[in-house]
Protein backbone atom coordinates (compact mmCIF):
# COMPACT_ATOMS: atom_id res chain seq x y z
CA UNK A 1 0.00 0.00 0.00
CA UNK A 2 2.75 2.14 0.80
CA UNK A 3 4.01 1.98 -3.00
CA UNK A 4 0.11 4.14 -3.92
CA UNK A 5 1.39 6.74 -1.99
CA UNK A 6 1.25 9.54 -4.23
CA UNK A 7 4.83 10.90 -4.25
CA UNK A 8 4.24 14.28 -2.68
CA UNK A 9 3.34 12.74 0.63
CA UNK A 10 6.84 10.38 0.03
CA UNK A 11 8.06 13.75 -0.65
CA UNK A 12 7.44 15.51 2.92
CA UNK A 13 7.81 12.02 4.34
CA UNK A 14 11.81 11.78 3.62
CA UNK A 15 12.08 15.52 4.15
CA UNK A 16 10.50 15.17 7.47
CA UNK A 17 13.32 11.94 8.93
CA UNK A 18 15.82 14.22 6.98
CA UNK A 19 14.87 17.08 9.83
CA UNK A 20 14.68 14.75 12.95
CA UNK A 21 18.49 13.63 12.06
CA UNK A 22 19.01 17.08 11.28
CA UNK A 23 17.98 18.48 14.22
CA UNK A 24 19.68 15.34 16.29
CA UNK A 25 22.80 15.03 14.55
CA UNK A 26 24.75 17.32 17.17
CA UNK A 27 23.76 15.39 20.56
CA UNK A 28 24.14 12.11 18.78
CA UNK A 29 27.14 13.23 16.78
CA UNK A 30 28.46 14.06 20.61
CA UNK A 31 27.22 10.60 22.00
CA UNK A 32 29.29 9.00 19.15
CA UNK A 33 32.38 10.50 19.65
CA UNK A 34 32.12 10.25 23.80
CA UNK A 35 30.32 7.55 24.06
CA UNK A 36 30.54 5.08 21.28
CA UNK A 37 33.65 5.63 20.19
CA UNK A 38 35.24 4.80 23.52
CA UNK A 39 33.38 2.00 23.91
CA UNK A 40 34.81 0.51 19.91
CA UNK A 41 38.14 1.44 21.09
CA UNK A 42 38.60 -0.19 24.13
CA UNK A 43 37.02 -3.48 22.78
CA UNK A 44 39.85 -2.44 19.94
CA UNK A 45 42.32 -2.33 22.55
CA UNK A 46 41.27 -5.13 24.76
CA UNK A 47 42.57 -7.46 21.88
CA UNK A 48 45.87 -5.87 21.41
CA UNK A 49 48.69 -6.39 24.12
CA UNK A 50 49.41 -2.65 24.97
CA UNK A 51 51.43 -2.16 27.48
CA UNK A 52 53.76 -0.11 28.72
CA UNK A 53 56.61 -2.17 27.29
CA UNK A 54 54.53 -2.36 23.79
CA UNK A 55 53.44 1.65 24.02
CA UNK A 56 53.40 1.84 20.11
CA UNK A 57 54.47 -1.17 19.07
CA UNK A 58 51.48 -3.50 20.25
CA UNK A 59 50.20 -6.32 18.14
CA UNK A 60 46.86 -8.07 18.07
CA UNK A 61 46.71 -11.16 20.69
CA UNK A 62 43.30 -12.10 20.28
CA UNK A 63 41.17 -13.23 23.30
CA UNK A 64 44.71 -13.65 25.73
CA UNK A 65 43.41 -10.72 27.71
CA UNK A 66 40.07 -11.87 28.17
CA UNK A 67 41.25 -15.45 29.37
CA UNK A 68 43.42 -14.19 31.65
CA UNK A 69 40.85 -12.27 33.13
CA UNK A 70 38.53 -14.96 33.10
CA UNK A 71 40.21 -18.18 34.10
CA UNK A 72 43.87 -17.00 35.67
CA UNK A 73 42.60 -17.12 39.29
CA UNK A 74 44.91 -14.92 40.55
CA UNK A 75 44.62 -12.37 38.03
CA UNK A 76 42.63 -10.47 40.69
CA UNK A 77 39.86 -9.59 38.32
CA UNK A 78 37.59 -12.68 39.80
CA UNK A 79 38.34 -12.11 43.27
CA UNK A 80 37.73 -8.53 42.29
CA UNK A 81 33.95 -9.15 40.54
CA UNK A 82 32.86 -11.51 44.07
CA UNK A 83 34.19 -8.33 46.00
CA UNK A 84 31.95 -6.62 43.90
CA UNK A 85 28.65 -8.74 44.16
CA UNK A 86 29.14 -9.19 47.93
CA UNK A 87 29.50 -5.51 48.16
CA UNK A 88 26.51 -4.61 46.03
CA UNK A 89 24.59 -7.06 48.52
CA UNK A 90 25.68 -6.02 51.81
CA UNK A 91 25.10 -2.30 50.85
CA UNK A 92 21.62 -3.05 49.06
CA UNK A 93 20.28 -5.07 52.20
CA UNK A 94 21.68 -2.92 54.50
CA UNK A 95 19.92 0.27 52.58
CA UNK A 96 16.97 -0.97 51.95
CA UNK A 97 16.66 -2.34 55.56
CA UNK A 98 18.05 1.12 56.88
CA UNK A 99 15.71 3.10 54.54
CA UNK A 100 12.77 0.82 55.45
CA UNK A 101 12.80 1.19 59.34
CA UNK A 102 13.77 4.98 58.94
CA UNK A 103 11.09 6.40 56.47
CA UNK A 104 8.96 3.94 58.97
CA UNK A 105 10.05 6.06 61.87
CA UNK A 106 9.18 9.19 59.57
CA UNK A 107 5.93 8.33 59.28
CA UNK A 108 4.78 7.43 62.44
CA UNK A 109 1.60 10.27 62.44
CA UNK A 110 2.32 12.56 65.58
CA UNK A 111 5.86 13.47 65.17
CA UNK A 112 6.40 16.94 64.47
CA UNK A 113 9.69 17.96 63.43
CA UNK A 114 9.56 15.44 61.10
CA UNK A 115 10.42 18.05 58.40
CA UNK A 116 13.39 19.06 60.52
CA UNK A 117 14.83 16.05 60.78
CA UNK A 118 14.34 15.54 56.75
CA UNK A 119 15.68 18.37 55.79
CA UNK A 120 19.14 17.39 58.29
CA UNK A 121 19.34 13.93 57.32
CA UNK A 122 19.49 14.86 53.62
CA UNK A 123 22.79 16.92 53.90
CA UNK A 124 24.84 13.87 53.17
CA UNK A 125 23.34 13.81 49.64
CA UNK A 126 23.38 17.55 48.73
CA UNK A 127 27.21 17.46 49.29
CA UNK A 128 29.18 17.17 46.70
CA UNK A 129 30.00 13.12 46.97
CA UNK A 130 34.09 13.22 46.47
CA UNK A 131 34.15 16.50 49.24
CA UNK A 132 31.96 13.93 52.00
CA UNK A 133 34.35 11.19 51.15
CA UNK A 134 37.48 13.00 51.75
CA UNK A 135 36.15 14.33 54.70
CA UNK A 136 35.33 11.11 55.92
CA UNK A 137 38.92 10.21 55.22
CA UNK A 138 40.71 12.88 56.67
CA UNK A 139 38.01 13.57 59.36
CA UNK A 140 37.52 9.72 60.44
CA UNK A 141 39.46 7.69 59.66
CA UNK A 142 42.75 9.61 59.44
CA UNK A 143 45.29 7.76 61.79
CA UNK A 144 45.82 11.11 62.93
CA UNK A 145 43.11 13.88 62.89
CA UNK A 146 40.77 10.83 62.40
CA UNK A 147 37.97 11.44 65.21
CA UNK A 148 37.51 7.67 65.77
CA UNK A 149 41.31 7.58 66.40
CA UNK A 150 41.23 10.64 69.25
CA UNK A 151 37.71 8.72 70.57
CA UNK A 152 39.94 5.62 71.01
CA UNK A 153 42.57 7.28 72.44
CA UNK A 154 40.28 8.82 74.58
CA UNK A 155 38.33 5.27 75.53
CA UNK A 156 41.73 3.93 76.42
CA UNK A 157 41.71 1.82 73.03
CA UNK A 158 44.45 1.55 71.09
CA UNK A 159 44.30 3.48 67.93
CA UNK A 160 44.10 1.29 64.70
CA UNK A 161 44.99 2.25 60.97
CA UNK A 162 41.44 1.69 59.43
CA UNK A 163 41.55 2.02 55.65
CA UNK A 164 44.45 -0.22 55.67
CA UNK A 165 43.43 -4.22 55.82
CA UNK A 166 40.59 -5.49 53.68
CA UNK A 167 37.84 -6.19 56.00
CA UNK A 168 38.38 -2.91 57.87
CA UNK A 169 38.79 -1.16 54.58
CA UNK A 170 35.57 -2.58 53.10
CA UNK A 171 33.74 -2.06 56.31
CA UNK A 172 34.74 1.81 56.28
CA UNK A 173 33.83 1.84 52.31
CA UNK A 174 30.43 0.84 53.11
CA UNK A 175 29.75 2.77 56.05
CA UNK A 176 30.71 5.72 53.89
CA UNK A 177 28.09 4.50 51.13
CA UNK A 178 25.59 3.95 53.15
CA UNK A 179 26.18 7.38 54.32
CA UNK A 180 26.23 8.93 50.98
CA UNK A 181 23.06 6.60 49.58
CA UNK A 182 20.71 6.32 52.33
CA UNK A 183 19.23 10.12 52.08
CA UNK A 184 18.13 9.18 48.42
CA UNK A 185 16.31 5.75 49.71
CA UNK A 186 14.77 7.23 52.72
CA UNK A 187 13.30 9.68 50.25
CA UNK A 188 12.10 7.58 47.75
CA UNK A 189 10.23 5.57 50.92
CA UNK A 190 9.00 8.13 52.52
CA UNK A 191 7.40 9.46 49.12
CA UNK A 192 6.18 5.87 48.60
CA UNK A 193 4.61 5.59 52.12
CA UNK A 194 2.85 8.35 52.34
CA UNK A 195 0.97 7.28 49.40
CA UNK A 196 -0.04 4.03 50.94
CA UNK A 197 -3.96 4.73 51.63
CA UNK A 198 -4.81 5.22 55.43
CA UNK A 199 -7.79 3.28 54.94
CA UNK A 200 -5.71 0.07 54.34
CA UNK A 201 -3.88 0.74 57.30
CA UNK A 202 -6.86 1.88 59.66
CA UNK A 203 -9.00 -1.72 58.87
CA UNK A 204 -5.80 -3.64 59.28
CA UNK A 205 -5.31 -1.65 62.83
CA UNK A 206 -9.12 -2.89 63.79
CA UNK A 207 -8.74 -6.22 62.94
CA UNK A 208 -6.20 -6.52 65.13
CA UNK A 209 -3.02 -6.95 62.64
CA UNK A 210 -0.25 -6.07 64.52
CA UNK A 211 3.12 -3.87 63.18
CA UNK A 212 4.75 -6.80 61.35
CA UNK A 213 1.47 -8.24 59.51
CA UNK A 214 0.95 -4.66 58.58
CA UNK A 215 4.14 -3.86 57.13
CA UNK A 216 4.74 -7.56 55.34
CA UNK A 217 0.97 -7.81 54.03
CA UNK A 218 -0.10 -3.83 53.24
CA UNK A 219 3.21 -1.59 53.51
CA UNK A 220 6.09 -3.93 51.47
CA UNK A 221 3.31 -4.88 48.85
CA UNK A 222 2.10 -0.70 48.35
CA UNK A 223 5.22 0.64 47.86
CA UNK A 224 7.02 -2.48 45.84
CA UNK A 225 6.65 -0.84 42.60
CA UNK A 226 6.87 2.60 43.33
CA UNK A 227 10.49 2.40 44.82
CA UNK A 228 11.21 -0.25 42.46
CA UNK A 229 12.76 1.86 40.15
CA UNK A 230 14.97 3.76 42.32
CA UNK A 231 15.77 0.36 43.87
CA UNK A 232 17.30 -1.36 40.55
CA UNK A 233 18.86 2.06 39.75
CA UNK A 234 20.75 2.27 43.03
CA UNK A 235 21.83 -1.89 42.56
CA UNK A 236 23.50 0.21 39.54
CA UNK A 237 25.51 2.67 41.19
CA UNK A 238 26.46 0.51 44.01
CA UNK A 239 27.41 -2.48 41.15
CA UNK A 240 29.42 0.54 39.19
CA UNK A 241 30.72 2.10 42.39
CA UNK A 242 33.85 3.79 42.08
CA UNK A 243 34.53 6.75 43.91
CA UNK A 244 33.80 5.73 47.54
CA UNK A 245 36.60 2.70 46.95
CA UNK A 246 39.14 4.98 45.30
CA UNK A 247 39.01 7.90 47.23
CA UNK A 248 39.52 6.21 50.41
CA UNK A 249 41.70 3.30 49.59
CA UNK A 250 43.43 3.72 46.59
CA UNK A 251 44.05 7.18 45.85
CA UNK A 252 47.11 7.40 43.04
CA UNK A 253 50.52 7.88 45.18
CA UNK A 254 48.23 7.16 48.53
CA UNK A 255 47.16 3.70 48.74
CA UNK A 256 46.13 2.75 52.15
CA UNK A 257 47.17 -1.17 51.60
CA UNK A 258 43.71 -2.09 51.80
CA UNK A 259 43.21 -4.79 48.90
CA UNK A 260 39.72 -4.33 48.53
CA UNK A 261 38.67 -3.44 44.79
CA UNK A 262 35.94 -3.23 42.75
CA UNK A 263 35.69 -3.96 39.74
CA UNK A 264 35.81 -0.33 38.60
CA UNK A 265 38.69 0.35 40.52
CA UNK A 266 40.82 -2.81 39.55
CA UNK A 267 40.03 -1.82 35.63
CA UNK A 268 41.57 1.90 36.89
CA UNK A 269 44.20 0.34 38.13
CA UNK A 270 45.17 -1.55 35.24
CA UNK A 271 44.67 1.13 32.92
CA UNK A 272 46.46 4.33 34.76
CA UNK A 273 48.95 2.85 37.91
CA UNK A 274 50.27 -0.42 36.53
CA UNK A 275 49.59 0.50 32.58
CA UNK A 276 48.22 -2.30 31.64
CA UNK A 277 45.96 -0.60 28.57
CA UNK A 278 45.10 -4.07 26.77
CA UNK A 279 44.05 -6.47 29.83
CA UNK A 280 42.49 -3.04 32.02
CA UNK A 281 40.46 -2.98 28.10
CA UNK A 282 39.66 -6.27 28.50
CA UNK A 283 38.03 -6.04 31.65
CA UNK A 284 36.03 -2.83 30.80
CA UNK A 285 34.25 -4.73 28.28
CA UNK A 286 33.63 -7.90 30.25
CA UNK A 287 32.01 -4.97 33.06
CA UNK A 288 29.95 -3.46 29.68
CA UNK A 289 28.73 -6.81 28.74
CA UNK A 290 27.96 -7.62 32.52
CA UNK A 291 26.00 -4.52 33.34
CA UNK A 292 24.30 -4.97 29.49
CA UNK A 293 22.88 -8.30 30.74
CA UNK A 294 21.94 -7.47 34.00
CA UNK A 295 19.88 -3.72 32.39
CA UNK A 296 18.38 -6.19 29.75
CA UNK A 297 16.88 -8.44 32.26
CA UNK A 298 15.56 -5.24 34.37
CA UNK A 299 13.73 -4.07 31.47
CA UNK A 300 12.52 -7.08 30.32
CA UNK A 301 10.73 -7.44 33.55
CA UNK A 302 9.78 -4.29 34.23
CA UNK A 303 8.20 -4.21 29.99
CA UNK A 304 6.56 -7.69 31.35
CA UNK A 305 4.66 -5.37 34.53
CA UNK A 306 3.57 -3.38 32.21
CA UNK B 1 -6.54 5.53 78.96
CA UNK B 2 -4.15 8.22 80.98
CA UNK B 3 -1.29 5.00 80.96
CA UNK B 4 -2.23 4.87 77.46
CA UNK B 5 -1.45 8.01 77.21
CA UNK B 6 1.81 8.36 79.07
CA UNK B 7 3.30 5.58 77.34
CA UNK B 8 2.56 7.13 73.95
CA UNK B 9 4.11 10.30 75.12
CA UNK B 10 7.33 8.50 76.22
CA UNK B 11 7.34 6.52 73.35
CA UNK B 12 7.26 10.32 71.37
CA UNK B 13 10.04 11.56 73.22
CA UNK B 14 11.78 8.09 72.87
CA UNK B 15 11.69 8.76 69.43
CA UNK B 16 12.44 12.75 69.33
CA UNK B 17 15.21 11.92 70.79
CA UNK B 18 16.42 8.78 68.61
CA UNK B 19 16.20 11.17 65.39
CA UNK B 20 18.27 14.32 67.18
CA UNK B 21 20.64 11.56 68.02
CA UNK B 22 20.39 9.71 64.49
CA UNK B 23 21.05 13.93 63.04
CA UNK B 24 23.33 14.12 65.15
CA UNK B 25 25.75 11.17 64.37
CA UNK B 26 25.01 11.57 60.04
CA UNK B 27 26.75 15.21 60.38
CA UNK B 28 29.37 14.53 62.31
CA UNK B 29 32.09 14.58 59.25
CA UNK B 30 30.09 17.64 58.72
CA UNK B 31 29.97 19.58 61.59
CA UNK B 32 33.51 18.49 62.69
CA UNK B 33 35.38 19.70 59.33
CA UNK B 34 33.10 22.63 59.93
CA UNK B 35 34.84 22.87 63.61
CA UNK B 36 38.03 22.54 62.37
CA UNK B 37 37.67 25.33 59.68
CA UNK B 38 37.41 27.53 62.20
CA UNK B 39 39.65 26.60 64.59
CA UNK B 40 43.09 28.08 65.15
CA UNK B 41 45.67 25.86 64.15
CA UNK B 42 47.12 24.78 67.72
CA UNK B 43 44.61 22.81 69.45
CA UNK B 44 44.09 20.56 66.82
CA UNK B 45 45.79 17.39 68.29
CA UNK B 46 45.01 18.30 71.45
CA UNK B 47 42.74 15.34 72.89
CA UNK B 48 39.77 17.09 74.52
CA UNK B 49 38.45 18.34 70.81
CA UNK B 50 35.09 19.79 70.97
CA UNK B 51 32.56 20.47 67.93
CA UNK B 52 32.52 24.53 69.07
CA UNK B 53 35.68 25.73 68.04
CA UNK B 54 37.77 27.01 71.10
CA UNK B 55 39.56 29.84 69.52
CA UNK B 56 37.62 30.87 66.26
CA UNK B 57 39.31 32.24 63.65
CA UNK B 58 39.09 33.24 59.89
CA UNK B 59 42.55 31.93 59.24
CA UNK B 60 41.80 29.02 57.27
CA UNK B 61 39.33 30.56 54.93
CA UNK B 62 41.59 33.95 54.41
CA UNK B 63 44.25 31.25 53.22
CA UNK B 64 41.88 29.01 51.16
CA UNK B 65 41.27 32.35 49.39
CA UNK B 66 44.46 33.85 49.21
CA UNK B 67 46.88 31.45 49.40
CA UNK B 68 45.48 28.77 46.98
CA UNK B 69 44.61 29.31 43.61
CA UNK B 70 40.69 28.62 44.48
CA UNK B 71 39.58 32.25 43.18
CA UNK B 72 41.00 30.57 39.43
CA UNK B 73 39.20 27.03 40.54
CA UNK B 74 36.01 28.78 40.93
CA UNK B 75 36.06 31.26 37.34
CA UNK B 76 37.31 27.79 35.54
CA UNK B 77 34.24 25.79 37.21
CA UNK B 78 31.52 28.14 36.42
CA UNK B 79 33.07 29.15 32.71
CA UNK B 80 33.20 24.93 32.55
CA UNK B 81 29.87 24.54 34.16
CA UNK B 82 27.69 27.65 31.87
CA UNK B 83 29.70 25.58 28.97
CA UNK B 84 28.88 22.62 29.54
CA UNK B 85 25.44 23.18 30.65
CA UNK B 86 24.44 25.63 27.69
CA UNK B 87 25.89 23.29 25.23
CA UNK B 88 24.03 20.05 26.38
CA UNK B 89 20.25 22.28 26.43
CA UNK B 90 21.32 23.32 23.00
CA UNK B 91 21.87 19.78 21.33
CA UNK B 92 19.53 17.78 23.74
CA UNK B 93 16.07 19.82 23.41
CA UNK B 94 16.09 19.86 19.53
CA UNK B 95 17.19 15.92 19.73
CA UNK B 96 14.47 15.27 22.44
CA UNK B 97 12.07 16.89 20.60
CA UNK B 98 12.37 14.98 17.59
CA UNK B 99 12.46 11.70 19.21
CA UNK B 100 9.61 12.55 21.04
CA UNK B 101 7.38 14.13 18.69
CA UNK B 102 8.24 12.91 15.19
CA UNK B 103 8.01 9.08 14.16
CA UNK B 104 10.83 8.27 11.91
CA UNK B 105 13.27 4.62 10.80
CA UNK B 106 15.41 4.56 13.38
CA UNK B 107 13.96 6.16 16.20
CA UNK B 108 12.89 3.38 18.73
CA UNK B 109 16.22 1.55 18.00
CA UNK B 110 18.58 4.47 18.96
CA UNK B 111 16.74 4.77 21.61
CA UNK B 112 17.16 1.62 23.18
CA UNK B 113 20.71 1.74 22.04
CA UNK B 114 21.49 4.68 23.97
CA UNK B 115 20.09 3.02 27.24
CA UNK B 116 22.29 0.18 26.83
CA UNK B 117 25.63 2.13 25.74
CA UNK B 118 25.26 4.58 28.75
CA UNK B 119 25.66 1.58 31.66
CA UNK B 120 29.49 1.91 29.88
CA UNK B 121 30.58 3.40 32.87
CA UNK B 122 32.44 6.73 31.78
CA UNK B 123 35.49 6.52 33.60
CA UNK B 124 36.46 3.51 31.79
CA UNK B 125 36.04 5.56 28.73
CA UNK B 126 39.07 7.72 30.05
CA UNK B 127 41.89 5.98 27.99
CA UNK B 128 39.97 6.54 25.08
CA UNK B 129 38.78 10.16 25.26
CA UNK B 130 42.34 10.94 25.93
CA UNK B 131 43.77 9.69 22.56
CA UNK B 132 40.91 11.09 21.22
CA UNK B 133 41.12 14.12 21.82
CA UNK B 134 45.00 14.38 21.59
CA UNK B 135 44.27 13.71 18.22
CA UNK B 136 42.46 16.30 17.70
CA UNK B 137 45.17 18.77 20.19
CA UNK B 138 41.85 19.24 22.95
CA UNK B 139 43.84 17.65 25.62
CA UNK B 140 44.71 20.54 28.66
CA UNK B 141 41.87 22.76 26.95
CA UNK B 142 38.58 23.55 27.89
CA UNK B 143 36.74 22.94 24.72
CA UNK B 144 38.13 19.34 24.79
CA UNK B 145 36.71 18.61 28.86
CA UNK B 146 33.55 20.48 27.95
CA UNK B 147 32.86 18.13 24.85
CA UNK B 148 33.52 15.10 26.87
CA UNK B 149 31.05 16.54 29.88
CA UNK B 150 28.45 16.69 27.71
CA UNK B 151 29.13 14.13 25.80
CA UNK B 152 28.87 11.55 28.84
CA UNK B 153 25.83 13.88 30.07
CA UNK B 154 24.16 13.83 26.63
CA UNK B 155 22.10 10.93 27.04
CA UNK B 156 21.16 11.61 30.34
CA UNK B 157 19.69 15.44 29.07
CA UNK B 158 18.02 13.53 25.88
CA UNK B 159 15.98 10.79 27.98
CA UNK B 160 15.46 12.97 30.64
CA UNK B 161 14.10 15.96 28.36
CA UNK B 162 12.57 13.60 25.96
CA UNK B 163 10.69 11.81 28.95
CA UNK B 164 8.94 15.19 29.72
CA UNK B 165 8.20 16.04 26.33
CA UNK B 166 5.94 12.84 25.94
CA UNK B 167 4.17 14.05 28.65
CA UNK B 168 2.92 17.14 27.00
CA UNK B 169 -0.26 16.62 25.48
CA UNK B 170 0.39 17.07 21.49
CA UNK B 171 -3.42 19.03 21.30
CA UNK B 172 -1.92 22.03 22.29
CA UNK B 173 0.50 22.16 19.63
CA UNK B 174 -1.55 21.05 17.27
CA UNK B 175 -4.47 23.69 18.77
CA UNK B 176 -0.72 26.78 18.23
CA UNK B 177 -0.49 25.30 14.75
CA UNK B 178 -4.17 26.14 13.73
CA UNK B 179 -4.08 29.19 14.93
CA UNK B 180 -1.12 29.78 12.46
CA UNK B 181 2.33 28.88 14.61
CA UNK B 182 5.55 27.67 12.79
CA UNK B 183 7.77 24.58 13.98
CA UNK B 184 9.56 27.37 15.48
CA UNK B 185 7.20 29.01 17.47
CA UNK B 186 5.59 26.16 18.68
CA UNK B 187 8.63 24.88 20.05
CA UNK B 188 9.89 28.09 21.86
CA UNK B 189 6.07 29.56 22.40
CA UNK B 190 4.34 26.38 23.46
CA UNK B 191 6.57 23.67 24.55
CA UNK B 192 9.87 24.88 26.43
CA UNK B 193 7.71 27.13 28.71
CA UNK B 194 5.72 23.82 29.62
CA UNK B 195 8.81 21.31 29.62
CA UNK B 196 10.51 23.89 31.97
CA UNK B 197 10.83 21.96 35.48
CA UNK B 198 12.45 18.78 33.18
CA UNK B 199 14.83 21.72 31.68
CA UNK B 200 15.87 23.13 34.93
CA UNK B 201 16.19 19.46 36.46
CA UNK B 202 18.73 18.39 33.49
CA UNK B 203 20.44 21.84 33.89
CA UNK B 204 21.12 21.09 37.24
CA UNK B 205 21.97 17.57 37.14
CA UNK B 206 24.39 18.59 34.22
CA UNK B 207 25.75 21.42 36.37
CA UNK B 208 26.27 19.39 39.36
CA UNK B 209 28.39 16.68 37.97
CA UNK B 210 30.40 19.45 36.56
CA UNK B 211 30.98 20.80 39.98
CA UNK B 212 31.62 17.38 41.47
CA UNK B 213 33.90 15.54 38.37
CA UNK B 214 37.52 15.33 39.37
CA UNK B 215 38.82 12.41 37.80
CA UNK B 216 38.55 13.63 34.13
CA UNK B 217 39.52 17.20 35.04
CA UNK B 218 42.78 16.27 36.68
CA UNK B 219 44.08 14.05 33.87
CA UNK B 220 42.83 16.29 30.78
CA UNK B 221 44.18 19.97 32.51
CA UNK B 222 47.30 20.24 33.72
CA UNK B 223 48.81 23.52 35.81
CA UNK B 224 47.24 24.18 38.91
CA UNK B 225 45.72 27.27 37.67
CA UNK B 226 43.28 25.45 34.92
CA UNK B 227 42.23 23.31 37.68
CA UNK B 228 38.59 23.27 38.54
CA UNK B 229 37.50 23.32 42.17
CA UNK B 230 37.11 19.59 42.22
CA UNK B 231 40.42 19.15 40.81
CA UNK B 232 42.14 21.86 42.87
CA UNK B 233 40.36 20.48 46.11
CA UNK B 234 41.51 16.40 44.92
CA UNK B 235 44.86 17.93 44.15
CA UNK B 236 44.88 19.75 47.90
CA UNK B 237 44.53 16.84 49.65
CA UNK B 238 46.76 14.83 47.89
CA UNK B 239 49.70 16.90 47.91
CA UNK B 240 49.86 18.68 51.33
CA UNK B 241 47.10 17.10 53.26
CA UNK B 242 49.55 16.52 56.13
CA UNK B 243 49.93 20.12 56.81
CA UNK B 244 46.90 21.49 55.89
CA UNK B 245 43.94 19.57 57.18
CA UNK B 246 42.20 22.65 58.28
CA UNK B 247 42.65 24.51 55.43
CA UNK B 248 41.51 21.79 53.26
CA UNK B 249 38.63 21.43 55.52
CA UNK B 250 37.80 25.58 54.67
CA UNK B 251 38.09 24.71 51.22
CA UNK B 252 35.73 21.82 51.26
CA UNK B 253 32.56 23.98 53.12
CA UNK B 254 33.36 26.42 50.57
CA UNK B 255 33.34 23.96 47.61
CA UNK B 256 30.12 22.82 49.16
CA UNK B 257 28.15 25.98 50.29
CA UNK B 258 27.30 26.66 46.29
CA UNK B 259 26.02 23.37 45.55
CA UNK B 260 23.86 23.22 49.24
CA UNK B 261 22.16 26.04 47.84
CA UNK B 262 21.00 25.02 45.11
CA UNK B 263 20.33 21.34 46.27
CA UNK B 264 18.09 22.43 48.89
CA UNK B 265 16.37 25.66 46.55
CA UNK B 266 15.50 22.80 44.34
CA UNK B 267 15.04 19.50 46.66
CA UNK B 268 11.21 19.65 45.51
CA UNK B 269 12.23 19.86 41.91
CA UNK B 270 15.28 17.07 42.08
CA UNK B 271 13.41 14.22 43.81
CA UNK B 272 10.03 14.43 41.77
CA UNK B 273 12.63 15.19 38.24
CA UNK B 274 14.55 12.38 38.98
CA UNK B 275 12.38 9.87 40.20
CA UNK B 276 9.65 10.39 37.18
CA UNK B 277 12.59 9.75 34.31
CA UNK B 278 13.90 6.89 36.41
CA UNK B 279 17.29 8.31 36.43
CA UNK B 280 19.70 9.69 39.17
CA UNK B 281 22.81 11.73 38.23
Amino acid sequence: MKKQEKTGAEKKRRKGIFYSYAWSAPSLLLIALMVVFPILYTGYISLTNMNVYHWFDFTIVGLDNYLRALFVFDSGFLSALLATIVWTVVNMVLQLVIAFVLASLLNIQKLRLRKLYKTLLMFPWAMPGYVSILLWKTGMFNTQFGLLNQWMEKLGMETARWLSSDLSAFICCTVVNLWLALPFMIMIMDGAMQSIDRSYEESALLDGANWLQRTRYITVPAIKPIIAPAVIITVFTTFKQFDVVYLLTQQTGAKTGSGFHTILTYAYENAFITNNYGYSSAISIIIFILLIVFSAKFQLREEGDL
Amino acid sequence: MNQKKIKERVGLAALNVFFILLCFVTLIPILYALSVSFNGQNSLLSSDFSFIPKQFTLDNYRQVFLGEDIAAWFGNTVLLAASTVALSLSVAIPAAYCFSRRRFPGRRAILKCLVLLNSFPAILSMFAIYRLLRTFGLVNHRIGLILVYTGTMAVFSLWNTKGYFDTIPTEIEEAARIDGAGNLQVVTRIVLPLAKPSIVVTALMVLIYVWNEYIYATTLLTGEQNYTLAAGLYALQATEMSGSWPVFAAASITVSLPVLVIFFLCQKHMTSGLTAGGVKG
